[in-house]
């Protein structure tokens, strides 16, 4: 096995590892809540006899370590439990949701990404003017801004105070896809996107200078290349493995940072079901979601982290040479 | 090398930097408003912070009432300490945390016999598998919503990211010579990590305090704007935003003090964050994390 | 049959031009318009009118949204309820009864039976017309001992239902109830087929069932044989779940929907000023006391709770929580019953604090447990609280979400809240103020008033009652566990082309769910 491959596949065991530990974790957590879950998932139709017989249907009365196994085992084959507050099973609370949040992500990411490289790219190709400066100033004050803060203020820009020409909240009847009306995904989407670009503005910016500065890029200079060709063919290259780093990171930052969004413009997805779930104590549904996202951000880290090492030139030497 | 000069020196030169200054002005603005706002607000206003000023959402006064009929402007002036006293806190736990346990993953890092270092940084990474929103929200759902816990687990979930800058650090300065010199002499481990590792890893540690800062405002305003953190009928930011956003149209200002104080508040801590790190970048020659 | 999924069902064929043109003007102008009128023509409803569709959104549902006629419990379930189904008599926009299934419900001398006579002619949906056998199987199944429905309670004193004649039913009570018609009005009384099956709603109402997706949305038809004459207005009636205050009120700003429940009270006025939306407000004897237990400390002595209760502004808070929409109340319920004490009560903090020491408890501190279990609950413990620390009481709020309080701690809290809606004094005292009440609050026990109850309950003679009736108000009234401040208003809005929608005191929204009466202009 090449160098490369056992990297990668210790980092994906850690990954593993890393999940199965968190998973145990969430299963923890619900241990220290107080009280009779088969009580509060009946209410005020918690009979004794249907207390009991809910309880025995979900193995409460079962060692945890078993209800722990089982719980992992259920997570494994779609079976996420059942939530109090809507009387039905978990997953079938949420599948809409993650194709809906899922949407969002995938949105922000399309539109971030390309505009983010190319600022970047920008501000980097313009180091010391003042575009290069204000961009940089703009990006800082970005970065600063808890997501919820710049959320309300474009909604105050776009949507109520100012201008009124997009949607505050999503208006989409109970049952019809969120895409079914496009404008009301404008003001989410945006607001994930002012936060994740300005670290990957950053990001380029900083890279592609040091890559700029770099004798390999002066040696092309010299030879007399045109400087859009030094760009694109040498500097470039070099800022792939940094950047997509960040990308990546910035992409598990989204999986929490819709939590927020989605509570902010009542967008029907796992985040704002994860809100409804914590201030209904709908512990299965918190547990799942949470694992679910924890999930997702162990995937993308570990993907950033594969990008690392696949553009990092010294593991790529050292597996294709042997050397 | 005059390891005690580190922290001041950098100080001063990170303020000799327009952009510091700035910064400063603008964290200083809003943590004057909520330190002498909540004194300030009934003399200006002459509403108590709890008094009904008028019927809800209307716009009475200054800047209009609330949902129930207070006074936004009282409500804003007395509602920035929950949020700078939290995030304070939480920042605290996250760099004292944070530090101590990334000084010892580092220092033990060259000793084969030690596994402390793993387990410091493999405990660290599972934390650093949930979003720390997340986390925080995991935490509410099964002890409840109050002030402490949230300041708790925010800190909590800094102690990884922070360690991870701290290990970094304290081993470009383990590997130095009044470092082996003194674990030659025989000082314990506590003292060595207290007088020569601390006073020289504290370039980093700041900029990390800054970070954690601003990040732990913004936790903790977004936590109360869920409604999760700050509970009524406490004034407090965040929840004040979350209260009145429904009636943006009528009584813009129940939102848009709020919001801009928040804003203000994170974007100059982000200035004097941003002017440290390019300071201590300079200073040691090493490119900011 | 009727499907569970609301994804195969067709629209109504007829989808106006109206509907088109609203919905395209609606995508700009979500959210607000406030200020800028005449953007939108406002339409009147003008005469009642056959046909078209009436989209109406609808507060709160969930998954365990059900179309069961005796057990609806959230807002969608009891819209869905009053347009499949009807009960034998019914509460009219006065809350006065009126004949509804039944032309006529007669006491025998004494008032221990009852009789109902069945509206001639009157069907289900399915054609079938309506047999006395069908009214005692109703009863039957709204009573089964192994399934009791929420109705149940207050029929315990119903000993047996049975068939008294081609048109008739006789209601035989173990003890004489001289008001037994206001229990056949409920809602969660609504007169089924004996073969009736959940799968196949039919009933008598206005409306038959088309579709139906739980905590979504739910669609019906017009019942072609209906007896009112005219009426349902509308071809067909789709109800959709809102939870959220502001998706509910953009959908009806944005043209989505025709008609809403419940704008909250804090933004009657914004609403209100668009052009094309009308505001229907509703006086009703709906209440949000606040609950004290009699049987434990502090609240077991008298003076305190009566200190507690001249602690309130009620006229503040009926400003504060309800933006002024709504009336204060005195501690009593039943406002609309006909003998309805109304005494006063105004803020006394000086005798408060008087009472307080007397009691041994001059720096009293409490916790009161809140929950927006209604809209209004947590604003009224907010501004309560605040009134309180005026005359030295230091009230700690402990927020829980809806589901803790409903949990097994419901009906155990000490000091808590509660919400009701609109009844008459004595149903209302069988279900909270009496030993066997299903939800007696704040434990509530004392003989004489008791006494005084049941001898009102089974008085037949108006006038003895009606003075049975006022000495339990005054006892309670004397030393109740109750904190009652006010009676909220309801209101809805719905756009100005429909018509038909009237005020209504039953506390149910949008002329009390009762859509049959609503028409759509052209």
């Amino acid at each position: 096995m090449s160098l490369l491959t056992t990297m990668i596949m210790k980092r994906l065991l850690v990954s593993v590892l890393v999940l199965l530990v968190v998973s145990l974790l969430i299963f923890a957590a619900t241990l220290l809540l107080p009280g009779d879950p088969a009580r509060a998932i009946l209410g005020q139709q918690a009979t004794p006899e249907r207390v009991a017989a809910l309880t025995e249907q979900l193995g409460l009365d079962r060692p945890a370590w078993e209800r722990y196994l089982s719980w992992l085992g259920g997570v494994l084959t779609g079976d996420l439990g059942f939530s109090a507050a809507t009387q039905g099973p978990v997953s079938e609370l949420l599948g809409g949701r993650i194709a809906a949040s899922a949407l969002l992500l995938v949105l922000t990411a399309l539109i971030s990404t390309p505009v983010a490289l190319a600022l970047g790219t920008w501000a980097a190709t313009r180091r010391g003017t003042r575009t290069d400066s204000a961009l940089s100033g703009a990006s800082l004050v970005l970065a600063a801004l808890p997501e919820f803060v710049i959320g309300v203020l474009l909604v105050i820009l776009f949507a109520t105070s100012v201008l009124q020409i997009l949607p505050s909240v999503t208006i989409a009847r109970p049952g019809e896809p969120v895409w079914a009306r496009p404008e009301q995904l404008v003001l989410p989407v945006l607001t994930l996107a002012l936060v994740v670009i300005p670290y990957v503005v950053r990001m380029t910016r900083a890279t592609l200078s040091e890559a700029l500065d770099a004798g390999f890029v002066e040696m092309a200079r010299l030879k007399g290349l045109p400087e859009r060709t030094v760009l694109v063919r040498h500097a470039v290259p070099h800022t792939i493995g940094p950047v997509a780093q960040v990308l990546a990171l910035q992409l598990a930052w989204l999986a929490g940072g819709v939590v927020v969004v989605e509570f902010l413009f009542r967008y029907p997805g796992v985040g704002q079901a994860l809100i409804d779930a914590v201030a209904n104590r709908d512990v299965q549904v918190v547990q799942a979601i949470t694992l679910i996202i924890a999930a997702f951000y162990v995937l993308v880290n570990l993907a950033a982290d594969v990008a690392g090492i696949l553009a990092d030139p010294r593991i790529r030497h050292a597996s294709g040479g042997g050397a | 090398m005059s390891a005690p000069a580190v922290p001041a020196g950098l100080l001063r030169r990170t303020f000799r930097r327009r952009q510091a200054r700035i910064g400063a002005v603008l964290t200083l603005v809003v943590v004057a408003v909520a330190l002498l706002g909540p004194v300030l607000g009934p003399l200006l206003t002459g509403y108590g912070v709890d008094d009904f000023a008028g019927r809800p959402f209307r716009p009475d006064g200054v800047a209009g009432t609330d949902d129930l009929g207070r006074d936004v402007l009282t409500r804003f002036l007395a509602g920035g300490g929950p949020v700078l006293l939290y995030a304070l806190a939480a920042t605290a736990i996250g760099i004292v945390g944070g530090a101590i346990a990334g000084m010892l993953a580092g220092y033990s890092a060259g000793d084969r016999t030690s596994r402390l270092d793993s387990l410091i940084m493999r405990g660290g990474d599972v934390l650093l598998s949930f979003p720390q929103l997340v986390l925080a929200l995991l935490a509410v759902a099964v002890l409840g919503s109050s002030g402490w816990l949230l300041v708790l687990v925010i800190g909590i979930t800094h102690i990884p990211r922070v360690a991870r800058v701290a290990r970094q650090a304290t081993l470009s300065v383990a590997g130095q010579d009044y470092v082996l010199a003194a674990r030659m002499y025989g000082v314990p481990r506590r003292r060595i990590l207290a007088t020569e590792v601390l006073p020289n890893i504290t370039g980093p540690l700041m900029v990390e305090l800054g970070l954690r800062l601003t990040y732990s405002i913004g936790y903790v305003a977004s936590l109360s704007f869920l409604g999760l953190g700050v509970q009524p009928p406490a004034a407090d930011w965040g929840l004040q935003i979350n209260e009145n956003r429904i009636a943006l149209i009528v009584t813009p200002w129940g939102v848009l003090l709020p919001v801009l104080a928040i804003a203000v508040l994170t974007v100059g801590t982000n200035m004097i964050t941003d002017a440290l790190a390019k300071e201590s970048a300079d200073t040691t020659g090493e490119a900011p994390a | 049959m009727i499907s569970t999924t609301a994804g195969n069902s067709t629209p109504a064929a007829s989808i106006s031009r109206r509907r088109l043109l609203a919905g395209a003007a609606g995508l700009g102008a979500v959210v607000l318009l406030a200020g800028c009128g005449g953007t939108a023509a406002a339409r009147d409803a003008g005469p009642p009118r056959r046909g078209g569709v009436l989209r109406v959104g609808v507060t709160g549902g969930g998954a365990s949204d059900t179309l069961d006629p005796h057990s609806p419990a959230t807002n969608p379930d009891i819209a869905r309820t009053l347009s499949l189904y009807e009960p034998l008599l019914h509460w009219d926009d006065a809350y006065t009864l009126q004949p509804a299934v039944a032309e006529m419900v007669r006491p025998e001398p004494g008032a221990r039976a009852w009789t109902a006579t069945i509206r001639a002619g009157i069907t289900f949906h399915d054609g079938r017309p309506v047999t006395p056998d069908d009214v005692v199987a109703t009863f039957r199944r709204i009573t089964d001992p192994d399934d009791p429905k929420s109705g149940a309670s207050q029929f315990g004193i119903l000993d047996d239902v049975v068939v008294a004649g081609d048109r008739q039913v006789r209601f035989e009570l173990t003890e004489p109830s001289p008001v037994f018609d206001q229990y056949l009005a409920e809602y969660s009384c609504g007169i089924v087929p004996a073969d009736f099956d959940l799968a196949r709603p039919v009933g008598t109402g206005a409306f038959r069932a088309e579709s139906f997706t739980p905590g979504q949305q739910s669609a019906f038809g017009r019942h072609e044989g209906y007896w009112r004459p005219d009426q349902p207005w509308v071809d067909r009636l789709e109800l959709i779940n809102f939870s959220e205050d502001d998706a509910r009120i953009n959908a009806l700003l944005s043209g989505q929907v025709d008609a809403i429940d419940q704008v909250p009270l804090s933004l009657t006025e914004v609403v209100g000023s668009y052009s094309q939306i009308r505001l229907l407000t509703s006086q009703t004897g709906a209440w949000l006391p606040i609950t004290m237990r009699v049987d434990v400390e502090p609240f077991d002595d008298v003076r305190v709770r009566q200190a507690l209760r001249l602690i309130a502004g009620r006229g503040e808070m009926v400003n504060q929580v309800l933006s002024g929409l709504g009336a204060p109340a005195v501690d009593l319920y039943a406002r609309f019953d006909p003998d309805y004490l109304d005494p006063q009560r105004e803020q006394e903090l000086e005798r408060a604090r008087e009472l307080l020491s007397a009691a041994g408890r001059p720096n009293l501190s409490l916790e009161l447990v809140t929950s927006p279990i209604q809209a209004g609950t947590v604003e009224a413990a907010q501004v309560y609280t605040t009134q309180a620390r005026a005359a030295g009481v230091e009230i700690g709020l402990r927020r829980v979400d809806t589901s803790t309080f409903f949990s097994d701690q419901y009906l155990q809290w000490e000091f808590a809240q509660s919400f009701w809606n609109t009844r008459n004094y004595l149903p209302q005292a069988s279900q909270s103020s009496m030993p066997d009440a299903p939800f007696n609050e704040t434990h509530w026990d004392d003989a004489e008033y008791q006494a005084v109850v049941r001898r009102a309950r089974s008085e037949v003679d108006g006038g003895i009652r009606a003075q049975l009736v006022r000495q339990a108000q005054q006892i309670e009234f004397d030393r109740g566990g109750y904190l009652i401040w006010g009676f909220p208003d309801r209101v809805d809005a719905h756009q100005t082309y429909v018509g038909g929608l009237v005020p209504n005191r039953t506390g149910l929204s949008l002329s009390g769910y009762e859509f049959r009466k609503a028409w759509v202009a052209a």
